[in-house]
């Protein structure tokens, strides 16, 4: 409930599209229970050969009602989409201002790549929230009370009957359904497994088949699929069966209205020109509790959704946001120092570096070289404060890592990841990021620089970059992190994807222009390391050796015998 | 779309049950509204007393209980019906899934797939468990409500008669007029959802820039944006709700103008049979109405179905297969030519493996090595051509005992979810004991590792297990294949990114697995390649030529090219 209550702040805020939202809800149910009552009261009274004039006023009053009640109902429903959009995206803002300072620490913890794409859900599940939980109940109270004051002028019986009513299908009905829908765990997870276990089966697909498993995988998810299908099935068939429970009370309620109004007009307490008014508002004023059938199904799913989401930000608040005294100088290019570092990723046993001990001095160029899964890119993820050691010291410019601030880090290094984002939009959009005032000129230059000639800046970019090869990527990320120039580069293998001779060409360019900077490089291929004034080589977590490229050769060690396995590898 | 309907058709009993229930519903809304008339008529005109009505107030009672019943039946009938569809769309599709051997050649396309089989046959629920039921009641309980008006009073029917096509030819005219726009405006749509998960994931990106404040604003305007493109889309909608209320109310309006005007100024009607036409009005109209908001749902599912049905109908390439054992073979292949669809083909590949040699294929990426290599594992038929084990073609053969003598060791083995023993134990016979199984591993140079982890063989891996590196990933396929002592291995070797032990481990154990069985590699290293007794030298697709290293540097140009190029001219 915590949690709901951040949304409803949120939601408070569009107090205009709110009020508006109800208050048209609540004309569009009271004209239809008038023109409902107005048509009950005119049949009757025609059958009493009343003059004719009264018959058309009633007529031109029907007319009025029907017309009001269908434009109030439109306008209800403008307003309260449109407040519902507008909350979706307040949330959508208020969400990222949480997420922004935990990244990028908060991505390691979750490694599951969906994960985001579930967030994304949630927040747009939230918007139901507004939609059907927390405004229709405020509009069926107001319709109800009033009507309820109305009929009192008739009979206070009937009155007292139809309070009964809507405490009966409004609240007593959907709580013990909403008691129920506890029981029931969402599909969610059913869902997950399945569509783990289907990936499962496409990737897995050859090795299945030569072991033969393939029709025993297949029975396995056909139990799943149908165990989720089954799941839906009852939820399916329980919110029909709400539905029909909720019809049936509302009706019985009139079908008591009927029974009691006609025992009162047979005992002389009630007129019978009144009778069928009465029934017509019964009946009416009910469909206006319909949708609170559902309304269990969807606060719960809210409150999960709203747990989710802010269990996901929440917790680490405040430790993050502490000013730090450390300063690193404007455009000096900063030395870099390990001392008996070990770390282990959140929620793994396995270190993923062991006693690291490295000295990295200013404007040097460093190689960081080994097998895949040996470390390197973590002790790139150190060095950035992205993740902070388990025991032992980073010192960067001899300053401790703990008193430095991650922006600051960031803005004085060009880093390039095994993985860059780019955005939905163009390629001079994605190359701006890099600073601010860079001129189309400067991002042409930068273009050629990395061999990309061949684009323009105004060419479209898709989400994730998608219409982009993975060489094409990596020369973009390469591009961006020229253009801003900072005095420390940390490269994660920046030109795996390239060959050889595009990739001499662009280290060529950048060993000029990063001249005076440090400079680390992991790579694992291992040609163009001879200019390296240090190689660092990885394995299991550790620095196994280090030295120059010729220091290392002549060692005869580890590198020597990559290098020799890397030689005798054809493409 | 078709498909959608004949599925429906095929549950018969279903369809049955809907109209029935239908023609029921029907009748009690005509009872309800009867019971209700009666009711008032008796009490507030006839003056008759309490217990008069008493029988026709049970009989509305049990109207209303039927009435519900019938609503919940019916509901309860859409969802199972849906729920029949997507149990038998699903395992169609896995049907497809596993059948088809051509799955092994394109694993870039697993995400679409993943998505046709969760949310595309998600998305085809609501034609069965909303549109089917509402079409079928709309096309029968307004019949019956006509013919019950027509009946009590014949102009009021045919008042509603006229008025009725207004509701559908109005739902065209707006469905003709909006249809563009509202398409264009969906595309907006999708475009915009998606750059909300854009802006997270690109987050990292965003941070080491600087950049991440900015884009708070930026979020902001493009939801809001995304708000007024749903909005435009959304009042059109509300708009045409408006115009079908208005065209109802008319309608109901002109009925009770001409209902009252007959019992007021000419008297020529009753109380009773004025007022049971009204009470019916509203009804008859509301069905049709409902139609509209059914058809809307409906048509969400028809691009899902066209997913599947496009799924479905990709063409499945079995592998055919005997019955006779399989034992210790020679691998011939005569002329044998593969092709997937248009794309890639491999064309015309005669080559003679006999038992326990070692054959290496070679060629650049793209030269067909691996399409080779599962079309010699039995994972395709040859398009063209034979492949001929022991001398007689491999169909005649059962799978069993084929897939029995074979191992494949792929760049990036799979491993199952389970422990690392049922990883192992899955290559050999069933019913491994766990003192095999730990000689495997021994041999394959991880029992070590193994050992060192907390719950040592019973260590859970896989998918929702530990993760383990690519190099130890290589090391338990080996083990596997130490297990299993299969007659013929095929082996996908890695490029790069394995550690110094593995690489030295995985020679190793290919030399020692090489004794007893015939050992087929897609090779990338020069000291595999040196010793193989044949190479099988790919271009393009095509077998260029087949010999040892040193007959084909001899003799062909392009290998010798190749090797120098790749080699810097250091080969001798």
């Amino acid at each position: 409930m915590k949690d709901l209550m951040v949304v409803i702040k949120l939601m408070i805020q569009e107090k205009r599209d709110v009020v508006l939202s109800v208050f048209f809800g609540a004309v569009a149910g009271l004209t239809a229970v008038a023109l409902f009552a107005l048509s009950g009261y005119m049949i009757s009274k025609s059958a009493l050969s009343p003059p004719l004039y009264i018959i058309t006023i009633m007529t031109a009053l029907l007319k009025l009602f029907g017309s009001a009640k269908s434009i109030s109902r439109y306008a209800e429903r403008y307003f309260s989409h449109r407040a519902t959009f507008t909350i979706l995206s307040n949330l959508r803002v208020s969400f990222y201002e949480k997420l922004e300072p935990l990244a990028p620490g908060i991505f390691g913890k979750y490694r599951s790549g969906d994960l985001l794409a579930r967030i994304v859900g949630d927040v747009e599940s939230l918007q139901n929230f507004f939609l059907r939980v927390f405004y229709p109940p405020i509009v069926l109270v107001i319709v109800f009370l009033s009507t309820i004051f109305f009929t009192m002028f008739y009979s206070v019986y009937v009155a007292l009957l139809l309070l009964a009513g809507l405490l009966l299908t409004s609240f007593i009905v959907p709580a013990l359904f909403a008691l129920r829908q506890r029981k029931i765990d969402s599909r969610r997870e059913d869902r997950g497994s399945l569509s783990t276990e289907v990936t499962e089966l496409l990737h897995g697909f050859r090795d299945l088949k030569i072991y033969q498993k393939l029709d025993e995988k297949e029975k396995q998810l056909i139990q799943s699929a149908d165990f989720y299908v089954n799941g839906q099935e009852r939820e399916g068939v329980n919110a029909v069966f709400n539905q029909s429970v909720n019809t049936l009370a509302a009706l019985m309620v009139s079908w008591c209205v009927l029974a009691l109004g006609a025992f009162l007009v047979t005992d002389g307490q009630l007129d019978g020109l009144f009778l069928a008014m009465l029934v017509m508002i019964s009946l009416n004023v009910f469909e206006n509790a319909a949708p609170m059938a559902v309304f269990p199904a969807h606060l719960e799913d809210s409150r999960h959704a709203a747990k989710r989401l802010f269990s996901f930000v929440g917790g680490e608040f405040g430790e993050m946001k502490k000013e730090l005294a450390g300063q690193l100088d404007g455009q000096k290019a900063f030395s870099i120092e390990m001392d008996d570092v070990t770390f282990t990723f959140p929620g793994e046993n396995r270190l993923a570096l062991k006693n690291i001990h490295l000295t990295i001095p200013s404007g040097s160029k460093t190689a960081i070289v080994g097998p895949s899964g040996s470390g390197k890119s973590t002790l790139l993820q150190l060095m950035l404060k992205v993740y902070e050691a388990d025991s032992g010291k980073v010192l960067l410019d001899g300053m401790p890592m703990e008193a430095l601030d991650q922006e600051m880090i960031w803005k004085k290094t060009n880093v390039v990841l095994q993985e860059n984002h780019f955005f939905f939009g163009t390629i001079r959009d994605n190359l701006m990021l890099a600073k601010d005032g860079l001129t189309d000129e400067e991002l042409a230059t930068v273009l050629s620089n990395v061999k990309l000639d061949s684009f323009s800046l105004d060419d479209p970019v898709f989400e994730k970059g998608e219409n982009l090869s993975g060489g094409e990527k990596q020369r973009l990320a390469m591009a961006r992190a020229m253009l801003k120039r900072a005095p420390v580069w940390l490269l994660d293998e920046p030109t795996s994807s390239l060959d050889a001779l595009t990739e001499k060409g662009l280290y060529d360019h950048l060993f000029e222009i990063a001249k005076n900077d440090t400079l680390i490089l992991v790579s694992h291929r291992l040609t163009g390391l001879e200019k390296m004034d240090q190689i660092i080589v990885m394995e299991q977590g550790m620095i196994v050796e280090s030295g120059t490229f010729d220091e290392l050769m002549e060692k005869k060690g580890y590198f020597y015998e990559m290098k020799q396995i890397e030689k005798s590898v054809f493409m | 779309m078709d498909t959608l309907r004949k599925w429906a058709f095929e549950q018969k009993t279903m369809m049955v049950f809907l109209i029935v229930s239908s023609v029921m519903t029907g009748a009690a809304i005509v009872g309800q509204a009867h019971f209700f008339v009666t009711i008032v008529d008796r009490i507030f005109l006839k003056g008759a007393s309490f217990g008069e009505i008493l029988p026709f107030l049970g009989g509305l009672l049990a109207v209303m209980a039927i009435r519900t019943a019938l609503t919940y039946l019916n509901g309860r009938t859409g969802v199972k019906m849906a729920s029949n569809v997507k149990r038998n769309v699903r395992r169609m599709l896995l049907e497809k899934y596993t059948k088809n051997p051509v799955q092994a050649a394109i694993h870039g396309q697993s995400g679409g797939k993943v998505s046709v089989m969760m949310d595309a046959v998600d998305e085809m629920d609501s034609y069965y468990s909303k549109y089917i039921p509402q079409v079928i009641q709309t096309s029968i309980v307004p019949l019956l409500i006509l013919a019950v008006v027509l009946y009590e009073h014949v102009y009021s029917g045919l008042i509603m008669m006229i008025t009725a096509p207004f509701i559908p030819l109005f739902f065209i005219i707006i469905g003709i007029k909006t249809k563009a726009k509202s398409e264009e405006q969906l595309d907006k749509l999708a475009a915009f959802s998606g750059r909300f998960l854009d802006t997270l994931q690109g987050l990292t990106t965003l941070k080491l820039f600087g950049r991440a404040a900015k884009q708070r604003e930026l979020i902001e305007q493009s939801s809001l944006d995304f708000r007024d493109a749903t909005m435009t889309i959304l009042k059109i909608a509300f708009i045409s709700t408006l115009m079908l209320e208005f065209i109802s109310t008319l309608s109901i309006g002109i009925i009770a103008l001409e209902v009252g005007l007959r019992l007021v100024v000419f008297e020529s009607i009753a109380f009773s049979t004025a007022f049971f036409v009204l009470v019916l009005a509203p009804e008859y109209y509301l069905s049709l109405k409902e139609l509209g908001s059914a058809f809307h749902t409906g048509r969400g599912s028809m691009g899902a179905a066209k997913k599947v049905m496009d799924e479905l109908e990709e063409t499945e390439q079995p592998v055919k297969w005997g019955t006779e054992e399989a034992v210790m073979p020679s691998i011939e292949l005569r002329n044998a030519g593969f092709q997937y669809g248009d794309g890639f083909a491999l064309r015309k590949i005669d080559a003679v493996i006999p038992p326990n040699t070692q054959a290496a294929i070679v060629g650049r990426s793209g030269s067909g090595k691996t399409t080779l290599l599962h079309l010699i594992a039995g994972l395709f038929d040859p398009v063209e051509g034979e492949i001929m084990v022991n001398g007689r073609p491999r169909s005649n053969y059962s799978e069993k005992s084929w897939f029995d003598q074979l191992s494949y060791i792929s760049q990036h083995p799979y491993l199952f979810s389970g422990t690392i023993a049922e990883n192992i134990a899955v290559g050999g016979r069933d019913g491994a004991a766990r003192a095999e199984i730990e000689e495997a591993a021994k041999k394959a140079g991880i029992s070590s590792l193994i050992e060192s982890l907390e719950n040592g063989y019973d260590t859970p891996i896989g998918e929702a297990g530990r993760g383990l590196s690519g190099g130890e990933k290589q090391r338990i396929a080996l083990a596997r294949a130490f297990l299993k002592k299969p007659s013929v291995i095929l082996f996908d070797e890695p490029t790069t990114g394995l550690d110094l032990k593995t690489e030295r481990i995985l020679q190793q154990s290919m030399n020692e697995l090489s004794k007893t069985a015939t050992v087929i590699t897609v090779a990338h290293r020069l000291h595999t390649i040196k010793q193989a007794d044949v190479i099988l030298f790919l271009e393009k697709g095509e077998l260029v030529a087949a010999g040892t290293h040193s007959e084909l540097l001899e003799s062909v140009p392009e290998y010798r090219h190749m090797v120098s190029v790749q080699q810097g001219g250091a080969v001798e």
